[in-house]
């Protein structure tokens, strides 16, 4: 019995460090400061919280309705594209593009649909508050699947199995509800199986928590390289300033000096125009869509504040898999991490609009080596993803 | 699990104004026992013993008691922060409390604009805070009167 439990330890912290070879030479040596931020990158994955804003978070039956709206094309203008056709599954839920191609070339990058009810703002530019009004952006944007709520309204009302999905789940009628109702109950459903949608544990998790525990050879696990990496990450590199946390972001935007124009005279505002759309849209958190009885949800959107850096900000993007889905930047405009991390090193803070003046993102001017590592530690972010329902 | 180090109180009284000359004695106000008196400003160097669980932060000009909700400020959530004006008896009763912060070493103020309430008498709460990133954040409280503000305000260190 003994002998088995030590097998299944054994068995659990090589699949939990992916099978990383003891690391011969002696750890890294952290300090306090960046021990603590280490440890606030845990622990991992978090305990699922519905939200509160979607009455049918969690509820399995949403996550089925979900799925199977993920998939259909009938959210489509020409029923020839789906939600899948730019978050494919098979690619970590993004389309391994620099820029998405729907009914039309987007001006932005598929974010890779993983962790995402940890966010708070959705989309590049923030311009949803809710995972629900998220899932229904691409649906009505002319540029992606370019349907409206009548289309939508009478397509599934004429499939009676849906329908009745629909009536048990939403406990009204699909077709006498009115198409606005209807495309938000759609969005909540899709959200529903979204939230499932979480990376699972990493190497880096496995050398979290082995740090947090004292656990020496848990930590001899973790390749020297990656250590190094997240060293200069927590540390030289201020990375974890903003990509902070269990998911690697503070849910925030900011301007780390990717040129916005989407094409010459034409600008990509990121988070002000974000703001502006949030703003003007029935379906935020202060409409009449919101389902929390404690409108707790919407403190965010109550209490924004646009800025004048916001222009040129866009989303700080999760780290969890992030060697799995590049490119990379809001416009896709990065290839590779080894792009990302010389874009880090060389920033050009003249081109900021930041108000910190370069004070948080400003040239980190690392060695070939130090790149390398800093590459070596995003790698062990990695893992499949689980659906757990 | 992160945790907040109040650091040192910085006064200023931006707004100016006199408050006008304190007189009589101190008696208790909205929860904050007063036990110190001689000032010549309203408000000025009142010694207060904040409420339990409460902070107190003063200057030369004005004294509050504070306390955050939730206690422990963490970097991404959202919280309020309840705050008593300390007032000698007599003295003209605060016309609003705001809050905000800034980060000193990077140049930038948070992404939310709290709301201030008057709780009653002498109280308020600021809600709708968040602090986006951890290190120092530079806390004001000012005290709104006559079209003046006095301002007072503390550095906490936010950690990771």
């Amino acid at each position: 019995m003994r002998r088995m439990a030590l097998t299944l330890a054994i068995g659990f912290a090589t699949t939990a460090a992916g099978s990383w070879p003891l690391a011969a030479e002696p750890a890294i040596s952290f300090s306090g400061e960046e021990k603590a931020t280490i440890l606030a990158h845990g622990p991992w994955p978090p305990s699922f919280v519905p939200d509160p804003s979607n009455r049918v978070s969690g509820m399995v039956d949403a996550v089925a309705l979900g799925r199977r709206l993920f998939f259909d094309k009938r959210l489509s203008r020409d029923q020839d594209r789906a939600c899948t056709t730019c978050h494919d599954p098979d690619r970590f839920f993004a389309d391994g593009r620099d820029r998405s191609v729907g009914l039309a070339r987007t001006d932005r990058n598929a974010i890779a649909l993983a962790n995402l009810r940890l966010a708070r703002w959705f989309g590049w530019g923030g311009a949803a508050d809710s995972l629900w009004m998220q899932s229904l952006r691409p649906i009505l944007d002319v540029r992606e699947l370019g349907a409206t709520a009548e289309m939508i309204h009478t397509r599934l009302a004429a499939d009676g199995d849906l329908a009745a999905r629909y009536e048990r789940l939403f406990g009204s009628n699909l077709a006498s509800d009115p198409p606005e109702l209807v495309l938000v109950n759609c969005g909540k459903a899709l959200a529903a199986f979204q939230e499932t949608i979480v990376t699972g544990r990493t190497p880096f998790d496995a050398f979290r928590d082995a740090l947090a525990a004292g656990d020496a050879e848990g930590i001899a696990r973790y390749p020297m390289a990656a250590q190094r990496g997240l060293k200069i990450f927590v540390g030289t590199g201020r990375c974890s300033v903003c990509h902070h946390g269990p998911n690697f972001t503070n849910g925030e935007f900011d301007d780390i000096g990717v040129p916005f124009f989407a094409e010459p005279g034409r600008v990509d505002t990121g988070r002000h125009g974000g703001l502006a759309e949030l703003r003007g849209s029935p379906f935020n958190l202060l409409g009449p869509h919101n389902d929390d009885p404690l409108d707790a949800a919407a403190l965010p959107t109550r209490h924004i504040e646009p800025l004048h850096r916001n222009w040129g900000e866009f989303r700080v993007p999760s780290l969890r898999n992030v060697a799995r889905t590049g490119p990379y930047m809001h416009n896709g405009s990065l290839a590779t991490l080894r792009d990302v991390i010389r874009h880090y090193s060389q920033v050009d803070i003249e081109r900021l609009h930041g108000d910190d003046g370069g004070r948080v993102v400003r040239p980190l001017r690392l060695s070939q080596e130090e790149q390398a590592d800093l590459i070596s530690f995003l790698e062990t972010l990695s893992s499949p993803l689980s659906t757990p329902r | 699990m992160p945790t907040i180090r109040g650091l040192h109180a910085r006064c200023a009284t931006p707004g100016g104004g006199a408050w006008g000359a304190l007189r009589g004695h101190l008696a208790r106000l909205c929860g904050i026992a007063a036990v110190a008196l001689p000032a010549q400003l309203l408000g000025a160097a009142v010694a207060c013993s904040p409420p339990e669980g409460f902070h107190a932060l003063s200057s030369p000009d004005a004294q509050i008691a504070y306390r955050w909700e939730p206690e422990r400020l963490e970097v991404g959530r959202f919280f309020a922060v309840e705050v008593i004006v300390c007032r000698t008896a007599g003295a003209r009763e605060p016309e609003g409390v705001t809050v905000d912060a800034l980060m000193p070493a990077h140049g930038h103020g948070m992404n939310y604009r709290p709301t201030s309430e008057r709780l009653g008498g002498d109280r308020f709460r600021a809600a709708g805070l968040m602090l986006h990133m951890p290190g120092r954040w530079r806390f004001t409280f000012d005290i709104l009167h006559g079209g003046g503000r006095t301002r007072l305000s503390r550095d906490v260190d936010v950690q990771p």
